[in-house]
């Protein structure tokens, strides 16, 4: 073999063991213990909240026939949504590890929120999502972000969510100028969202126009399409069961079709 | 038939107690989660990037937050807002189901079995979504070779073009006119300078900013 041609392999070579090291380290049992542990107790937390509310119920004259109906529709309602969920574990496993992705998806967040800040992270650390390039270093620096970041919600519920639902039963009626606020502030979330989408799809097209680094583009695209044909046949054809799979079912799409393009 | 000695106020004092304190632990845990992580690992923080991501995420995250914070609560009642912060997914998964139960009851808004219907239909959804995903991820870790094969890596490193080719047409869809601009602003940008082709995470607070601001002149004009 031409020594050049050995000196072009070895640093391959070397990014592989990296990656092997890194995801194994990313994957290791106790790491599993730790999540299992944490996730055990939010499930607690829910089934005391299920048994309160469901003696409240009864309690206050509400048959049992009713609160059963809510429990089971509310189950049969989630299995669907959480098969999306799991994929969306399955698509952040690859770059973070199956015992991040398990706990960041079970529980507060959601795909987009841990996706976005896991590279705003990786970013900030000179990195990317990528399982060759990332340290164990990396992945807890972006799991504290990811933690911190979403945290305010359950901060707001400690501290402040008594005395706002106390107001919020005392409230008198909305003024007009309430509403108007209000109607600003559901297009503000979605100017937000577009704002951020268009971030990201702008660096990728310019990657496309600069660097001719296509494969982000073109992931994008069929990912597009594919949310553009499920939507269609939710909204259009009356496959409403789609919906719950719109966003992770495109995601996967454009994932594997990532994959047929480097092949 | 309804029990005279229950007071739902009292309830409502406790379902607040149970919640504080179950949600001050598990926060507590979710923060511990880095620091089990890396002692576990032989990991260290990497402090230089540290705080620009989180000052970074905090500008994004704390405004959108609130608002949801100050939406969610009156939609869902105190007991399930309790379980849907914690738990996660709220817009697209607990607040369609605990709507779906409400329907399905017949609970009139704001009433006590509303609240009581929502709490019991956040619960068993976040139960149900921990229990679909364990199941999951024990199927997930036999499959783990395969996800670490190279012949994967293209479909791991292209995660974000794909989570944000769908979410942009699904959020340009709603209002095209909105998007033109922003997307437009980053192309010229990163094609005029390259370097800020890896700078998303700060250009994102500005276009996130230029979005909200042509919003609110759209809004003022009503062209939304």
């Amino acid at each position: 073999m031409h020594p050049y041609a050995f000196a072009g392999i070895l640093p391959c070579i070397i990014r592989r063991i990296q990656m092997q090291t890194y995801l194994a380290k990313a994957n290791a049992p106790l790491l599993y213990l730790i999540v299992g542990v944490i996730l055990l107790f939010v499930a607690g937390l829910c089934v005391v909240f299920m048994i309160k509310s469901y003696r409240a119920g009864i309690k206050l004259g509400m048959s049992k026939q009713v609160l059963k109906r809510a429990i089971t529709s509310s189950a049969t309602f989630t299995v669907l949504p959480s098969v999306s969920i799991l994929l969306g574990v399955i698509a952040l496993s690859g770059s973070l590890g199956i015992p991040m992705s398990w706990l960041r998806l079970s529980v507060i967040g959601n795909l987009q929120y841990e996706a976005t800040v896991a590279q705003i992270a990786a970013e900030n650390m000179g990195k990317k999502l990528d399982s060759a390039i990332l340290s164990m270093n990396d992945l807890v620096t972006i799991m504290l972000v990811m933690t911190i970041g979403i945290s305010l919600g359950c901060l707001l519920s400690i501290t402040v969510l008594k005395k706002y639902s106390h107001a919020l039963q005392h409230k008198p009626a909305a003024s007009t100028s309430t509403k108007k606020t209000k109607s600003f502030s559901s297009f503000a979330m979605v100017a937000m969202f577009i704002g951020l989408c268009a971030t990201f799809l702008g660096s990728y097209i310019a990657q496309a126009i600069v660097y001719k680094h296509m494969l982000p583009v073109y992931t994008a695209i069929i990912s597009a399409i594919a949310m553009g044909i499920f939507e269609y046949l939710a909204t259009q054809k009356g496959f409403t069961v789609l919906e719950n799979f719109s966003l992770a079912g495109s995601m996967i799409l454009g994932m594997a079709g990532a994959i047929l393009i480097s092949l | 038939m309804k029990d005279k000695s229950f007071d739902y106020n009292i309830y409502l004092e406790d379902i607040h107690t149970t919640g504080r304190i179950g949600l001050s632990l598990g926060l507590l845990m979710l923060l511990a989660a880095p620091f089990l992580f890396a002692l576990v690992s032989g990991a260290h923080f990497n402090l230089q990037g540290l705080w620009p991501a989180l000052v970074k995420v905090l500008i994004i995250y704390i405004p959108s937050s609130i608002v949801e914070f100050l939406i969610y609560v009156p939609m869902l009642g105190p007991g399930a807002c309790y379980l849907a912060f914690i738990t996660g997914n709220i817009t697209n998964l607990k607040i369609p189901c605990a709507f779906s139960a409400r329907d399905i009851a017949k609970s009139e808004i704001g009433t006590p079995e509303d609240e009581i219907i929502s709490t019991l239909s956040v619960a068993t959804s976040s139960l149900i979504t921990m229990l679909v995903i364990f199941l999951g991820v024990l199927l997930l870790i036999p499959l783990t070779p395969v996800l670490e094969n190279p012949v994967m890596k293209p479909a791991f490193d292209n995660l974000l073009p794909a989570l944000f080719g769908a979410l942009s047409m699904q959020y340009f869809k709603k209002n095209v006119k909105l998007a033109v601009f922003p997307l437009a602003f980053m192309v010229v940008l990163c094609v005029l300078i390259p370097s800020m082709i890896t700078q998303t995470s700060t250009l994102l607070i500005a276009n996130g900013a230029i979005a909200i601001g042509l919003a609110y002149l759209m809004f003022k004009k009503n062209w939304l």
